[in-house]
This record gives C-alpha cells, structure tokens and sequence, in this order.
C-alpha cells in the first residue's frame, strides 16, 4: 500500500514536470523534428532554434526585453524592500500616530481585486507621461501592501529591546534601522525579495497595457507577441521560453525553501 | 522639541515614502475609477468627454457581450475552483503520506507556478495542437481521433481549465500540505486505537481540523478566478465565438482597444461588487480565526 502509493506520488510529480521536460527537449530539435512528438529526446541536438532567438532582430529584439526584465524587475524588488521595510520601521518600531490606523488601511486596500487598478492606473501614468517608459512598470509595482504588511508582522514577532536600547543611547533612527532592524529582518527580506522579484519577472499584464514600443517591452509580453508572429515555429518559440524561464530556475533552485515555505505558511497565517 | 516628538517626525520621514506610493498608486487610482465610471471618457473623442451619471452602468447591465463575458467567467470559475480544490487536497494528502523524497516531489509539483504565463501558455498551445501536439498524438496511439482542444465550443473552456491545474494546483497543495502537517499525530494514533478507518479519520478528524485554511484556498482561488485573463487571451483569444473571453479580457478591450475609459471603468465596479462579497466573506473568516 504504502509502496503503491510512492509511485502514484511519483507518476503524478512526473506529470507535473513532463511538459517542462518537452519544452527543453524539443527547444533543442531541428525543425523538421520538432512536430514529431513520438520523439521526445532529440535524435540530433541542434542549437539552431537559439540561434535564430539570439540573432538581434529590430521585430523581435530578445536581447533588449531581456535587459528590461532584469532592470524591472531588480528595481522593483529593491524599491519594494527599501520602502517597505522603512515603512514597517516607522509603525512598529517608531511607533509613529496613526501608523496602526495607516497599516490597517494597507490591509484593506490588499482586498480590492487588483483589475479595477488596470484602467485609472494607466490614466494617472498618461498625465505623468510616463506610459512607454521602465517607471510605468517600477514605481506602480511599489504600491502593493503585502511587503508592509508582511514586515510588520515580522517585526512585531521579533524583540524590540535592543533597538529602544540604542535609540536611548542615543544612536539616530536611521543608524538602528541600518545597523540593528534591517540584519534582523534578514530571513523575512530575502523571502519578501524572491517573492517580490519572480512576481515581477512574471508580470504579463502591465506591460502589456502599460507599453508600446516593441523595445520597451519586458519578456513575457515579448514572448508572446513573438508566439503570435512565429505561430508554427514551436522550436522557436519553445527556445525563446527556455531563455526566458532560465533566471527564474535558478533563482527557484536557490530559494527553494523559502519559496515553498513562504507559500505554505500564507494559508496558516492567521 | 523632545525628543519624542523627534522620534514622531523622523518616522513619518521613514513612512513617507511608501505613503507616497501608496497614495498615488492605490488610493487615487480607486477614485480616478469611480470618477471615470460617471463620465463618458473616449481617448478617441476627447472633446465629448462629460458627465453622463449612472449611464455607463445602465449601458453595461444591457450589454450582451458583458452578459456574455460574465458568463464565461462564472464557467471558469465553477470548472477551476472545485478541481483545483479536489486536486490539491488529494495531492497534499499523498504528499502527507510519503515520509521518502516528499520535498522533490513537491518541489516538483510545485515548479510549474513559477513559469510566466506566457510560458506557461505556449507550452500548453504546443500539447494542445490539433495535428501534432502531444495530447492528440497520444489519443491517435490508442487508435482515436484528433480532439479539438481549443476551437470547439464546449472543449475550450475545460482545456484553459486543465492548463491553470498544472499552473497553479501546486502552490495549493503546498499550503494545504503545511496545514495536515500541523495536525497532532496522536490525534490520528487516538482515532486508529479506536477502530477508525481512514476514511472515516479523513472526514472526522483531518477534514474539520484544515477547514480553516481550505475556507482560505477556495476563497483566495475564487477570487483569484474572477479575473482570469491572460490565460485565456493567449491559448484561445478568447474564442471559439468569445466563448472563453472572460470579463477582464472584455474590460481591458474596452479600455486599451477602443480606448473607452469610462465604460470599461463601470464594467470593473460592477465585477468588483462581485469579488467584494468574496472578499468580505474572506476578511470576516480571517477575523474570526484570529480572534479563536
């Protein structure tokens, strides 16, 4: 029983990663190859389909999307971590007025399905002229209460004896923020961070609305709008998604465990 | 000025940052979209822009192709939650059960989650091709017919339905996974003394101890569902006959197509109230277990 049910675990893990699998494998296949799906290891490798994808094309530009994706979404994760957990500081730990009123409002605000934000955001973006532009895809993104919240929660679990401590003792706020809070958040940062970074990368909605030009885009709206031009040419389109998914594996295999651990406690929480 | 009151103005030096954001980025935006609603607001026809009142809504309520988008996302909606529950549980309770390589295999069944969508839709666009895609090649081996996965009608929908499956069911099974973990074993020791069999300490036992957190799921995952839209947009536009095309996909043409702001505007309140009563549902169960 218990052996029975190790291997319907596995077959179904296997399921799980299968398409994963034939996304790389065929990536690799000649053209010719690639329609045959009895084949599913290549019988003869090729790097041609990432040749093609590699070659700078004014139509499809994979390079300069790659460029945008990583200056998105690195600005964004360290935008989101520096302003959230200033923020978190300045309610749990300067306990300024109002602060537990202002993070219940954040809290509140994390209710409202985020479609309603598609249509004014890009009114407040046209007046700003900032439409076409990396900050339409930043400075948004910063808004979103999670990080607050989340730090909040975590500073509130963790002492703040040593931090009053030094503050008594006279070191300024921004020395304990600096030097006592930000170490001791480590761990809940680098989880916030991960987070913050793969949701970015992912983001398909916002350039899509929020960008024009073809070589503003960021990867996932390049992608697809190259599916949609190379329709048939699935060795293409395959290699280009590998390309674009590689970053993320490893940040995955890194972060593994906090990943993971991140998404199972958010169920538990409260 | 003491130094409280110093400490008081260097933090709101610290919080005003994020404020700022916060003000421009979530709370404007929220009444632009309630300004936007009662205006007749055409990025085409910016010299009839005006105040029309509650007429964009009237317009939406008799609009068939917002009955229409309404209705496919409903069918989305009551497809994907129940199988995504029925999965993830039963994956959480396998997973629970295997003590040998239980992280790989939920690392493995939660990878796909962390594909991009457009990834994650042209994988899927490859399987699902009607002459040489990997699903068909697997039906004709067994000496059956081609299956139309994304043009006929009554398939559609399903087919975007087992893609989010693969996409999301892992980071379900996850959450569901850590909350049996949390369960006390002399509970189950306790029921198997007794003479309960498993199913029976499944039902009594593990289903009202997780009820909590799978409240949470299905309600995240509803509200979650509501605005499908890139999934759909990619594998089918929309179509056979708009049948997939849910109410985002429907807003967003609206406003980034034909560029009418205020209706598409309208038609987003009118699917907000509806989220809304899921997420007051959420806030109220939230509160409650926090409070026990």
């Amino acid at each position: 029983m218990k052996k029975l049910l190790w291997v319907v675990m596995l077959l179904v893990a296997f399921a799980f990663i299968f398409p994963i699998v034939m996304m790389f494998f065929t990536s690799f296949k000649a053209e010719g190859e690639v329609l045959n799906p009895a084949s599913v290891v290549p019988k003869l490798w090729t790097s041609e389909n990432y040749r093609n994808v590699l070659e700078w094309s004014e139509e499809a530009p994979f390079g300069r999307w790659l460029l945008n994706s990583v200056f998105v979404s690195s600005s964004v994760t360290l935008l989101v971590l520096t302003l959230s957990s200033m923020a978190a500081f300045a309610i749990t730990r300067l306990k300024v007025k109002g602060g537990g009123a202002f993070l219940g409002a954040v809290v509140f605000s994390m209710m409202v399905p985020g479609q309603l934000f598609l249509v004014p955001v890009y009114f407040i973006l046209s007046k700003l002229h900032w439409l076409d532009t990396p900050a339409a895809l930043i400075v948004p993104a910063t808004a979103g209460g999670f990080g607050v919240f989340m730090l909040s929660q975590f500073m509130r679990a963790v002492p703040s004896a040593v931090e009053e401590a030094a503050l008594i003792d006279g070191c300024s706020p921004a020395q304990v923020f600096i030097n006592v809070t930000l170490p001791l958040c480590a761990p809940a940062l680098a989880t916030l961070g991960v987070l913050t970074f793969i949701g970015s990368w992912n983001d398909y909605v916002s350039p899509l609305v929020y960008m024009d030009s073809v070589r503003n885009y960021t990867l996932p709206v390049g992608i697809a709008m190259y599916q949609a031009s190379y329709y048939t040419e699935y060795g293409r389109t395959l290699a280009t998604s590998v390309l674009a998914s590689i970053p993320l594996l490893i940040v995955f295999l890194v972060f593994q465990k906090q990943i993971v651990e991140s998404m199972a406690s958010s169920g538990l929480k409260d | 000025m003491t130094w409280k009151k110093r400490q008081q103005l260097t933090g709101y030096l610290f919080l005003a940052p994020y404020a700022l954001s916060f003000l421009v980025f979530l709370v404007l935006p929220i009444l632009v979209a309630l300004v936007l609603s009662v205006m007749q607001f055409d990025l085409t026809a910016t010299e009839q822009i005006k105040f029309i009142g509650t007429q964009n809504f009237t317009d939406a309520w008799k609009d068939d192709y917002v009955k229409q988008a309404m209705i496919a996302t409903a069918r989305y909606v009551l497809l994907f939650v129940p199988s995504l529950l029925v999965l993830s549980l039963a994956m959480a309770v396998g997973l629970n059960a295997v003590k040998k390589g239980r992280n790989v295999f939920r690392g493995m069944i939660f990878l796909p989650g962390i594909f991009t969508i457009a990834v994650t839709a042209i994988l899927w666009q490859f399987f699902y091709n009607l002459e040489f895609g990997f699903f068909n090649w697997v039906i004709k081996q067994f000496g059956g017919t081609a299956v139309p996965w994304l043009s006929e009608k009554s398939l559609a929908m399903p087919s975007i339905v087992l893609m989010s499956l693969w996409w999301l069911s892992g980071g379900t099974a996850v959450i569901l996974l850590a909350s049996l973990q949390q369960i006390p074993t002399m509970y189950h020791e306790a029921a198997a003394l007794d003479g309960a069999g498993s199913w029976k300490t499944f039902s009594k036992i593990t289903m009202p101890l997780i009820k909590p957190v799978l409240l949470f799921t299905v309600l995240t995952n509803t509200i979650g569902a509501f605005q499908m839209f890139p999934q759909a947009s990619l594998l089918t536009q929309g179509g056979p006959e708009l049948s997939t095309r849910g109410t985002v996909q429907y807003i967003y043409e609206i406003a980034f197509q034909q560029y009418r702001l205020g209706y598409a505007a309208a038609i987003s309140w009118m699917l907000t109230a509806v989220i809304m009563v899921f997420g007051i549902v959420q806030f109220i169960a939230m509160r409650r277990n926090s409070a026990q």
